[in-house]
């Protein structure tokens, strides 16, 4: 257990004694320099006073209705939309206030304002949305009496299988699955001396709207359109100590989440057990985060080294009132052990790093981590029903999983020449778990790295590394208990060998009107000891930025990239050794060039973007050395923008924007899936994505004050 | 038992790093002959271009601000370009004027000289662990992403900031740009949302603790703790996800059902090779097609059910 620890001899509780003992050492603040400033009188500074604004009255028209493409945008319907936005401010005295606003006219929409006096307090305010919209092309046979009861049409008839639903034609009403999120925020700083200030931060995040979930019957499923009523607080308070050389922090950190929706009762579709006309899902419980954080770093200047270190203590509860274990009123399940789960975790994070500087081409770092998520949940003895429909007649022990990560990582790095300078590091990651088939497991890493800087304008930086993850044992026996397959090894527990590595070219002549960025990297995975599983799995990225100045008022630029992600796992149909393999190869290429031009006739600037991408995934699933291919998931996206900016006059601005894009997917997930197409799950029948979009904007921006 | 503990290794650190300090004691030098004579006024003689205008415009030019550069008393336009005294002398003809301190990566000044002007102010808002971060171990300067002579830094706009984090995270680029992703390419997330840049002693520059901690920000809903927690999901989120997008619905790193496979085995259909045959004009698989084993293991984030053990309820 805690084996770097154990290695260095020192008890976990011991950090924050490191961190105060250092603190105690270091008390006094370097000197400063000062000049004879008696004379400067900054004569022609033009420090900004009054009131300055610019207001964007704008519309647009949107050509087709596409959800995906208003999906964060807030253009998702056809059709026209007026816009406001702008921004102000106003300084007097050292007094300021600010308010920027942005796409009020749309589900987009952002709004905050920020003032106080700099040095002194400070406050800030702030509204936006942000649309997620999923689905357009979706339909469900299900309405919701409430939020969390949804109903079938009086007139439909169960059946075992979707081909047997006699009224689905007749029931099938659109339903879009999209969602808002609403956010609030609200926060002040003071500077309460020239050392201490004390900062207060509260977010109110809502979202509401639909969400698919699926509900199960006894080997059948429904998608179910469900109500999303989330409301999240975040608040963060603390004070914090600055005298140049020492910074500290003390902050409390509270999350409190409260679903207003608490299940979801749902009408089966499907012929049922008896008893089984209905299901019920819980949804996501209450829940509450309080965190306590210390941290702070020294700058010691006469050790030429920085200490920095965090200590942070949190405790989560849920305390939900459990469901029954079934509405289905022919089974007696009997009562849970529990009328709430009283769950309560506990969670423990410390870090120290120190950088030092021995002298001026050396560098060295020690860093530890700790974190510690321990879940003090009681274990009870549970009888499940079976969806509702049955019950199990055995009892299960929930699983409150816990664990322990340490991280220790010691790094230097050396100039060498002027130019070049080398580094090389080592980190160690120890992690220890509960309830799992591993229960302590070690990674290994070391790495390398060259920078040279021939010039002032080439940076060639190669970096390269392995690691390697072993395990004290993968028990099998536990997981049996859970059905396994003994060979199988779970990726995120298994042993894995890693190769990576790392090529940066940046060339960026001051005196020539050009600048490239080449990266080159490489990760190659290998999980040799696993029978079934992952077995292997490799990335592989480049890409190429180009910028060229044309003159002072023109610039062109290219960006492309290529990745590709390849993995293999293993499966076996017959509990045993493997009988099929699955080759992933997910391909992902994106294109860019833009212009700009400024000051066209003195007057009018444009811009213009364009972007392609090109995604695809290659699936084999090769079964008893037959090879079996998956139409390739494909997806394509053309993106165009274009705006002219012209300058009217010295208070009036004219905006011209075109916008279009185009979105093209094929997904044999749900290509051709209606509502009955699987025999024993009723779906929404979504479409793959596959719009045109065109947006035309016009937008008049009005100076008010200076320009 | 833990408190003798901290109090002996705090006094050994103590001692330790104490007679360090005065073993490495060393005395400043002070340059205050070569400063101009008029201040930002000397610079403005030359420099009055609406770029560098635009300090005035910004949190660095706020006279009632004593800690500002052009708060009272202190060093104005020399508070970060050091000295001009000799820069805006006269120099013969045919001489090279005078350097003052530049900032950017293409400029002479050293980056840690740079860097060292910024932190001189910043060293307690720009975060806790500046020193040892990636950031500061690649030698970047802060002028390679901030612009503090105009108005609105780039940087610090949601929607202009991945753009300038991407001009050297280029992966994370084209990962922004995959199909499913947080909407950067909307300008409505930036990366500061979840990393801090300045380097902290989270785990790989979190905002918060950890990863998943970052997470619950957004989606507290699968904070829990649940009754039934789905084991990956209480440890790591990026085990199933590619925060920075993805070829797949839900930014998961692999298609379902094979990335559900990779850890399940039991001797069912969480065994069957699930090929194309299984497709929509095949046999319609109802472990294949759709939300594949989402279409009824719905709370893959855990169940608080008390029959949901299988993630069903």
């Amino acid at each position: 257990m805690r084996k770097i620890r154990q290695i260095m001899k020192i008890p976990a509780m011991a950090f924050p004694g490191i961190a105060v003992a250092a603190l105690c050492v270091f008390s006094t603040a370097p000197a400063m320099a000062q000049a004879d400033t008696s004379n400067w009188k900054c004569e022609y500074c033009p420090f900004p006073s009054g009131y300055d604004a610019e207001v964007d009255v704008g519309a647009s028209y949107v050509s087709d209705d596409a959800a995906r493409f208003g999906n964060a945008s807030g253009y998702d319907e056809a059709g026209g939309y007026l816009n406001l936005g702008g921004e102000g401010h106003y300084a007097n005295d050292g007094y300021q206030l600010n308010w920027f606003a942005e796409d009020l006219g749309l589900d987009s929409r952002v709004f905050e304002v920020d003032g106080g006096r700099q040095g002194k307090f400070g406050f800030h305010l702030g509204y936006s949305e942000l649309p997620y919209r999923l689905f357009d092309s979706t339909s469900t046979v299900f309405t919701a009496a409430s939020s969390e009861t949804l109903v079938l049409p009086t007139n439909w008839v169960p059946a075992s299988l979707t081909s047997g639903f006699t009224e689905l034609a007749t029931s099938l009403q659109p339903r879009n699955i999209e969602s808002d999120r609403q956010t609030l925020t609200a926060g002040a700083n003071l500077q309460a001396s020239s050392d201490f200030s004390l900062f207060a931060d509260y977010r109110h995040q809502e979202r509401d709207g639909i969400d698919i979930v699926s509900g199960a019957n006894f080997i059948q499923g429904s998608y179910l359109p469900r109500v999303l009523d989330f409301e999240t607080d975040l608040v963060d308070l603390g004070v914090a100590y600055s005298n140049g050389s020492l910074n500290l922090s003390l902050a409390w950190f509270g999350s409190f989440f409260k679903n207003n929706v608490n299940s979801l009762t749902w009408d089966n579709p499907f012929t049922s057990f008896p008893g089984a006309e209905q299901g019920r899902l819980a949804q996501e419980p209450d829940n509450e985060f309080q965190q306590l954080t210390l941290s702070g770093a020294y700058v010691a200047d006469t050790l030429k080294s920085v200490i920095a270190f965090s200590a942070g203590l949190g405790q989560g509860k849920q305390t939900e009132q459990l469901l029954p274990y079934t509405i289905n009123p022919t089974i007696t399940a009997g009562n849970p052990p529990l009328s709430n789960l009283d769950g309560k975790v506990d969670t423990t994070n410390y870090a120290l790093t120190v950088t030092s500087r021995p002298f001026s081409k050396a560098r060295v770092k020690l860093a530890y981590r700790y974190d510690e998520r321990d879940n003090q949940t009681a274990q009870s003895s549970w009888s499940r029903v079976i969806v509702d429909s049955f019950a199990s007649g055995e009892n299960e022990l929930n699983t409150p999983y816990s664990f322990e990560r340490e991280r220790l990582s010691v790094s230097g790095a050396y100039r060498l020449f002027d130019s070049v300078r080398v580094s090389a590091g080592y980190d160690r990651t120890d992690l220890q778990r509960d309830f799992q088939e591993v229960a302590e497991q070690t990674e290994d890493s070391g790495w390398g790295q060259v920078r040279w800087k021939a010039t002032q304008w080439l940076d060639i930086k190669a970096k390269g590394g392995t690691s390697r993850r072993e395990i004290d044992r993968y028990d099998t026996d536990l997981a049996a208990s859970f059905g396994q397959n003994p060979l199988l090894r779970k990726y995120n527990l298994a042993y894995r060998y890693r190769e990576f590595g790392e090529l940066t070219m940046s060339v960026t002549p001051a005196e020539l009107p050009f600048s490239v960025g080449l990266s080159a990297l490489f990760a190659d995975d290998s999980y040799s000891k696993s029978d079934l599983g992952l077995t292997d799995s490799e990335n592989l990225h480049f890409s190429l930025d180009l910028g060229y100045t044309l003159s002072e008022t023109a610039s062109i630029y290219l960006v492309g990239g290529v990745e590709n992600i390849d993995a293999a796992q293993l499966g076996s149909a017959t509990f045993s050794i493997p009988t099929w393999q699955a080759e992933h190869e997910d391909k992902f290429n994106h294109y860019g060039a833009g212009l700009q031009l400024r000051q066209l006739g003195e007057k009018t600037d444009l811009s213009i973007d364009y972007l392609f991408t090109d995604g695809s995934t290659s699936i084999n699933m090769r079964e008893n050395g037959v090879d079996n291919l998956f139409p390739d998931l494909e997806s394509e996206l053309e993106s165009l923008r274009v705006r002219v900016n012209y300058r009217k006059s010295d208070r009036l601005d004219v905006d011209l924007s075109l916008r279009y894009e185009s979105f093209q997917t094929k997904d044999w997930a749900i290509e051709g899936v209606e509502p009955d197409t699987i025999r024993t799950v009723l779906t929404f029948g979504a479409d793959p994505y596959d719009y045109s979009v065109w947006v035309f904007g016009v937008s008049f921006r009005y100076l008010i004050g200076e320009r | 038992m833990e408190s003798p503990t901290i109090s002996r290794f705090s006094l050994v650190t103590c001692v330790l790093l104490l007679s360090s300090s005065v073993a490495f004691a060393q005395t400043s030098t002070d340059s205050e002959s070569t400063y101009s004579r008029a201040g930002a006024d000397s610079c403005i003689a030359c420099h009055e271009d609406a770029a560098t205008m635009s300090i005035f415009k910004t949190p660095h030019a706020v006279p009632t601000d004593a800690r500002s550069p052009f708060g009272s008393g202190q060093l104005q336009c020399e508070a970060c370009h050091g000295p001009g005294g000799e820069h805006a002398g006269r120099v013969r003809r045919g001489q090279e004027r005078p350097p003052v301190i530049r900032f950017g990566s293409g400029t002479a000044t050293t980056i840690v000289e740079q860097n060292g002007v910024c932190l001189d102010c910043h060293s307690g808002d720009a975060g806790f662990a500046w020193h040892g971060s990636g950031h500061d171990d690649n030698e970047v300067a802060c002028a390679d992403c901030h612009q503090v002579h105009i108005a609105h830094d780039p940087v610090l706009q949601t929607a202009n900031q991945p753009d300038v984090c991407f001009d050297c995270h280029q992966q994370q680029r084209s990962q922004a740009l995959k199909p499913y992703s947080h909407p950067f390419s909307e300008g409505k997330m930036d990366c500061s949302g979840c990393h801090s840049p300045h380097g902290e002693t989270t785990d790989r520059l979190f905002v918060r603790q950890t990863l998943n901690d970052t997470c619950f920000e957004c989606h507290a809903e699968k904070r829990g703790p649940y009754l039934w927690e789905h084991a990956p999901v209480a440890e790591d989120c990026s085990t199933c996800h590619d925060p920075h997008g993805s070829n797949h619905p839900g930014m998961v790193s692999l298609r379902g059902p094979m990335l559900c496979q990779t850890c399940h085995s039991q001797a069912d259909h969480q065994s069957f090779a699930n090929g194309p045959d299984g497709l929509a004009d095949g046999t319609a698989s109802k472990y294949l097609l759709g939300r594949n084993c989402m279409n009824c293991h719905t709370q893959v984030h855990g169940s608080n059910h008390p029959s949901g053990s299988k993630l069903m309820r």
